[in-house]
């Protein structure tokens, strides 16, 4: 299928997101909603891979492109933490680790329960 | 130095070309410190600024570039899709894996904002840090803290995560690609996932998973604080 089709069912997707996060009482973000929104389309069958798959694959792999203007706006905004910026740093690399070290442990340990039960088909 | 910056095509035109040289720099030396995103991100900073063009004239073009960060997130669905059966099979572990580590990011980036003498504003700053950017900025903002900083922090955070997975893969001596894809996935978010992407479409769905699942569960903690 073309790649603008593609493109214009992601984004109807995305826009579609934007408005169901309107409705929510939580501020909850859109883009979240809108992955699980193409994620249940493609699980009932409502939407075919093919119908998105090389539009999907072009952003997906691309993606840390994307952060580009977003990280730029960092120039404008370290002023008020100039100060701050060593311990803030600090923070950044040990809560890093330690969220992959827990993270890693219990997925790991987790598996190891689940595959001990039987087989892990159910859990 | 402004006029000829005044165009969308200059912000277009500036990011294409930094990131091709980080994309190039990063190929070339194999180093994981030079990230491709870190390198534009830093190319771009040291144009605007040396050449004194106002960041707006950046924006016209970079705003382009943001609106694709939607329909990016929302195509991670494609790849948990191609990995519904592993998902289906390792629901709990996933599940429990990514509760885990969002308390953890959450608790140690208090505890850490306190040892450190940090005010409470920097403390919700940095407490959604691990999430991806829309749900980060809208804690932030419930909780009081300084929204274009934890931008900041979210995306360095992002940056350090791909450049570091590889490392504390081995370091921690995880060796299930579920494991790697939910701890990737879990600290550092989607830009974290390009680098889990790489190490395998297995991880690289596990960890576009965690996005959303630890996403969810951080809104869901930071209701109760």
């Amino acid at each position: 299928m073309n790649v603008l089709t593609q493109l214009a069912i992601l984004l109807l997707i995305c826009f579609v997101g934007e408005g169901v996060a309107l409705l929510l009482p939580i501020a909850f973000p859109s883009s979240v909603i809108s992955m699980i929104l193409l994620f249940l389309l493609l699980l009932t069958g409502a939407l075919k891979l093919r119908q998105i798959e090389d539009a999907a694959d072009f952003l997906t792999k691309n993606m840390a492109f994307f952060f580009i203007p977003a990280g730029v706006e960092i120039l404008e905004n370290y002023k008020p933490v100039a100060d701050k910026i060593l311990p803030l740093l600090a923070v950044l690399v040990l809560t890093t680790v330690i969220t992959f070290a827990v993270t890693a442990g219990t997925v790991h340990l987790c598996l190891a329960v689940q595959r001990r039960l039987g087989g892990g088909a159910r859990a | 130095m402004t006029a000829w910056t005044d165009s969308t095509l200059f912000g277009l035109v500036l990011s294409l070309l930094a990131y091709a040289l980080g994309v190039f720099l990063n190929r070339k030396t194999k180093l994981p410190l030079l990230n491709p995103l870190l390198i534009a991100v830093t190319a771009i900073a040291l144009v605007v600024t040396l050449l004194q063009i106002p960041l707006d004239n950046y924006r016209k073009g970079g705003q382009f570039i943001s609106a694709l960060l939607a329909p990016a997130t929302a195509a991670l669905a494609v790849s948990i899709y191609n990995q519904r059966r592993v998902l289906k099979q390792y629901f709990v572990p996933v599940l429990l894996g990514c509760l885990a580590g969002s308390l953890a990011s959450m608790g140690s980036a208090y505890l850490l904002c306190k040892a450190f003498g940090l005010g409470d504003a920097l403390v919700a700053t940095m407490l959604p840090k691990s999430v991806t950017t829309p749900i980060a900025m809208a804690v932030s903002e419930t909780l009081g803290g300084i929204v274009p900083v934890t931008v900041a922090a979210v995306i360095l955070t992002g940056i350090l995560g791909a450049m570091a997975a590889p490392l504390l893969i081995r370091l921690f001596h995880v060796t299930d690609p579920i494991a790697q894809g939910v701890a990737i996935g879990t600290c550092s978010h989607a830009i974290g996932t390009t680098k889990a992407m790489e190490l395998g479409e297995l991880q690289g769905a596990m960890s576009s998973i965690a996005i959303g699942v630890a996403g969810l569960i951080t809104v869901l903690i930071s209701l109760f604080l």
